[in-house]
This record gives structure tokens, C-alpha cells and sequence, in this order.
């Protein structure tokens, strides 16, 4: 487990081809470790019959509306929560 | 861009909150997936990958696409040839009409 909740982190722009579960809307999106979810075998590979292992950390990040959105004019508190596996978040830096 | 079921934040005109009874092809449809998951014929990865990659995804209704999918499946497996499927698809169909 890489990340500890609280980390800010950025989630990759990277284009995969296939079985993706990681929205287009928040690649490239900074957001932060809510919470460590579990280990899990990865279903990118499920998808096509393989056995997924080994297993890939899976997050809750919270991420900031305001952050998603062009022109988003809701409350500054409007979170979303997404779980993302560990092999599509990077290490944000340059965010408190 | 993502996969064609990727639309999430996409621009949208209002959501159709209607409700529909559920049909008894849709409960089947739902069945034969349990039933297929239980004999380790299919998994939900699977069966997520498959729906995403039929050509008329967007023309379809939810389970239309959970049919089409599970076809696919068992098609691709060879559990199951195209031609099995449709002859049993149109036997159903004779009986169902009736004599």
C-alpha cells in the first residue's frame, strides 16, 4: 500500500485500451486518499479470463466538484467519491 | 476517450425518470446470468467487458445489452455456437405462439 489517506494524488491521463474502470472524467484529476479499501485481483485482466494477481490496492479519492467541472457553481463543499485502483494514481505534489 | 459506456460528465439532456415494470424476459435474463456466474461460465468482468464492446451499445436497452453480451460470451467461449442460439431462440418462439 503506497498511499496513506490524506495523500493528494493525481490520477493518470493515460489511454488504455479494453476493460477500463477508472472514469475518462478524472483522468488527470487531482483528488485525495480517503480511504485504503482493499487488495483486489485487477479486472482489467479479469474482463479477458485471466487470473487479475497479482492484486492491486484499491482507494477511495475524494475529489473536489468544483475541481471536475468547468464553471461548476455549486458549494465549495460538493465532494465525489470514486475508488480507483493504486496503478492509475500517481503522487500529487504541489497541492496542500 | 474511453470505452463507448465511458459518457460519464458528458452533455446531457434531462434524465428519464420514469419507471418500468420489470419484464419477465429481463428477470430471465438476470437468472441466466446467476446461473451462468454459479457454473463459472462467465464473471462479472467478463461480462462488463463484453456489454462495453457491442457495436449497437448505444441503441440498446440495459438488459437487451446484458442478453447480447452473454451471447457474445458463450459465442467467444465456445460454450454455445451462434446457430445454437438463434435455432432455440426461434423454437421458444414457435411454442410460445402456439399450434
Amino acid at each position: 500500500m503506497t498511499f496513506e489517506p490524506g495523500d493528494w494524488v493525481r490520477v493518470l491521463p493515460a489511454e488504455k485500451p479494453g476493460h477500463v474502470r477508472t472514469p475518462g472524467y478524472l483522468k488527470g484529476k487531482a483528488g485525495w486518499i480517503e480511504s485504503f479499501i482493499g487488495a483486489f485481483p485487477n479486472p482489467e485482466d479479469l474482463a479477458y479470463g485471466l487470473s487479475g494477481l497479482p492484486e492491486r490496492p484499491l482507494y477511495r479519492v475524494g475529489f473536489s466538484q468544483a475541481d471536475l467541472w468547468d464553471g461548476y457553481t455549486g458549494p465549495v463543499e460538493d465532494y465525489l467519491y470514486a475508488d480507483i485502483y493504486e496503478h492509475w494514481l500517481e503522487p500529487e505534489r504541489g497541492t496542500t | 476517450m474511453g470505452g463507448v459506456h465511458d459518457m460519464g460528465g458528458s452533455p446531457a439532456g434531462p434524465i428519464d425518470r420514469v419507471q418500468h415494470e420489470v419484464e419477465d424476459w429481463e428477470r430471465h435474463a438476470d437468472a441466466i446470468n446467476g446461473a451462468l456466474g454459479a457454473k463459472g461460465l462467465q464473471s462479472t468482468d467478463q461480462h462488463r467487458r463484453a456489454i462495453e464492446s457491442l457495436e449497437d451499445y448505444r441503441d440498446l436497452s440495459y438488459y437487451e445489452r446484458w442478453v447480447a453480451a452473454t451471447e457474445k460470451l458463450l459465442v467467444e467461449k465456445g460454450v454455445l455456437t451462434s446457430d445454437e442460439i438463434d435455432e432455440r431462440a426461434a423454437e421458444i418462439e414457435r411454442r410460445w405462439n402456439g399450434p
